[in-house]
């Protein structure tokens, strides 16, 4: 099976989601979508620097995120949220694949319409990846 | 076949062809002294030892490695007698027994500590200091926690045995043997000219002795 | 509260995971994803940010078992985990594709810990792969680290004694290298 990262129909369904996504919000600075074990899938705007690490670092957050809720015995944590002065960055779970939008606004956006823009494209981009002729999975 | 490839490993069984130089009737003392000096010796040789009662051991220094029918479990620690074997060979000539073979370390290291029980191997000097040139294959030993430290020691100071054996609280017998294995093993860089070792308080002293108890090691 | 913290590093595949379930008296924290990549390594999982097991010495004092992820992506947490560290057990698979470059790939990277001292090198899967030899990682390491004797020695991941006696190495070597070695660099245990 290939990996999603290398996967053309995943690749299509995640930049055609992000595409979506990006117009809906001014204060959307970056997002991508990413493997649970820190492959970049797609990156929006395409101009951003593509040295890997974002994918790497929000793949440890969810891992660690992930041990957590386990630990504490709260099920699957379904999202991460790094509040900082200038923005937040939110990663979101694509539910049901091995994958997770992790995306950066800026202050201007409230964090509860950003959380609610990135959950929406997360399931969306599911939907279609179920949808389509080949399952996400690793 | 080479002429000079012409150890066969076997069970006590002879070699196919006469060795180089004769046997000799020996224990386990004049058997590391053959293997100290073979080592020294810049084309390759191969070692027979055939120890009365436990068949031959076969060894290889271009693999490092050697063959015995005989666990290292059931080392004899005084053989009655060990008859020494050199057969000269080519750097590219097929080993004498199936490769990989075993760890040389782990014959050596056994060999050498019962060698010299008492004393410093004879190509030693009494007060010498010694350096580690590189560790043995633990994995291979059955090393004690104590001779693991002296060790350390020694990859990090130049210590004679008596030195390493006040450093970490051990016997002087224990050092002796350790270098007299560790020399054996080829793994020792005699260092006379280092001053003696001096030793600094450590900001956690005893972490080694808490890690081995709560793992519940001698 | 006294911890020690003892990083396992080494490429993906070496067996650090495996090494630190056998030691931790605790069941270990994972933090593992499916794996894309079984070109590299062909498991079905890798660790993505850090496995953590522990062993209580009594008190408040604990030896802190860190695995950190093998690929060069994660090396962010390479980088924040070694401030913390008190040494590392470094593990190279001797049937990996170059095991003497990924040795001094890692001794480059954590080069604060090695200069104390606070490195030892477990060769793993040698039942899988007999070559290179031990003493060939040794000769590799006195070429390009003269003035260092850094332990290697085969380790099996899977036997609890195995990696507790490369634990036991490493604070030995740390202990006598503070106590022994007149280094400006070095930093006490």
């Amino acid at each position: 099976m290939t990996a999603a990262h290398r996967d053309a129909a995943v690749i299509d369904a995640a930049a055609s989601t992000l595409a979506d996504l990006s117009g809906l919000s001014r204060s959307l600075r970056h997002v991508a979508v990413v493997t649970d074990d820190g492959f970049e899938v797609v990156r929006r705007p395409e101009t951003a620097p593509a040295d890997g690490r974002l994918a790497s670092m929000a793949s440890s957050i969810q891992a660690l995120t992930d041990a957590v809720a386990y630990e504490l015995q709260l099920g699957t944590a379904k999202s991460v949220i790094i509040a900082s002065e200038t923005g937040h960055v939110i990663q979101m779970r694509v539910p049901g694949h091995q994958l997770v939008m992790v995306a950066l606004f800026d202050e201007n956006e409230t964090l509860g319409m950003a959380l609610s823009m990135l959950r929406v494209a997360a399931e969306r981009l599911a939907a279609v990846l179920d949808a389509g002729p080949v399952r996400s999975v690793a | 076949m080479s002429d000079t490839t012409s150890l066969v490993v076997s069970d006590g069984a002879d070699a196919e062809l006469s060795p180089e130089s004769l046997p000799t009737v020996i224990g386990w003392a004049s058997a590391a002294v053959a293997i100290h000096s073979v080592r020294r010796i810049p084309t390759p040789v191969l070692l027979r030892l055939d120890v009365v009662g436990y068949g031959s051991v076969a060894i290889d220094f271009r693999h490092h490695a050697f063959h015995w029918e005989t666990p290292l479990e059931r080392f004899p620690e005084r053989p009655g007698a060990v008859l020494v074997e050199t057969h000269p060979t080519t750097p590219d000539a097929p080993a004498p027994f199936d490769l990989p073979g075993r760890d040389l370390d782990g014959l050596l290291w056994l060999i050498g500590q019962h060698a010299f029980p008492t004393r410093a191997a004879t190509w030693l000097w009494g007060d010498d200091r010694y350096r580690l040139r590189r560790w043995p294959n633990l994995a291979e030993l059955p090393i004690s926690l104590d001779q693991v430290r002296m060790t350390a020691m020694l990859g990090n100071a130049a210590a004679t045995p008596a030195e390493l054996a006040a450093a970490v609280g051990a016997p002087l017998p224990v050092a002796q043997g350790l270098i007299n294995a560790y020399s054996l093993m080829g793994i020792l860089r005699s260092a006379p000219a280092e001053a003696a070792p001096v030793a600094r308080a450590t900001s956690t002293p005893g972490l080694f002795g808490r890690i081995r108890k709560r793992l519940g090691w001698a | 509260m006294s911890e020690h913290v003892v990083l396992f590093a080494g490429p993906m595949g070496a067996g650090k995971t495996t090494a630190i379930q056998s030691l931790s008296e605790v069941p270990v924290v994972l933090t593992e994803a499916a794996n894309s990549d079984r070109v590299t390594a062909d498991k079905p999982t890798t660790t993505v940010a850090l496995d953590y097991g522990v062993l209580t010495l009594g008190g408040d004092e604990q030896v802190r078992l860190y695995g950190i992820p093998g690929q060069r992506r994660f090396n962010f947490m390479w980088s924040l985990l070694k401030r913390r560290a008190t040494g590392m057990v470094l593990l190279v698979h001797n049937d990996a594709p170059r095991p003497f470059d990924a040795m001094l790939e890692y001794l480059d990277e954590f080069g604060d810990l090695y200069r104390k001292g606070g490195i030892v090198i477990g060769v793993t899967r040698t039942d899988v792969s007999s070559r290179p030899l031990l003493p060939d990682y040794s000769e590799v390491l006195h070429q390009v680290h003269p003035d260092k004797t850094i332990p290697v020695f085969a380790v099996d991941p899977r036997d609890a004694r195995s990696v507790g006696l490369a634990l036991m190495v490493l604070v030995a070597n740390l202990e006598m290298r503070a106590a022994f070695v007149r280094d400006p660099e070095a930093v006490p245990v």
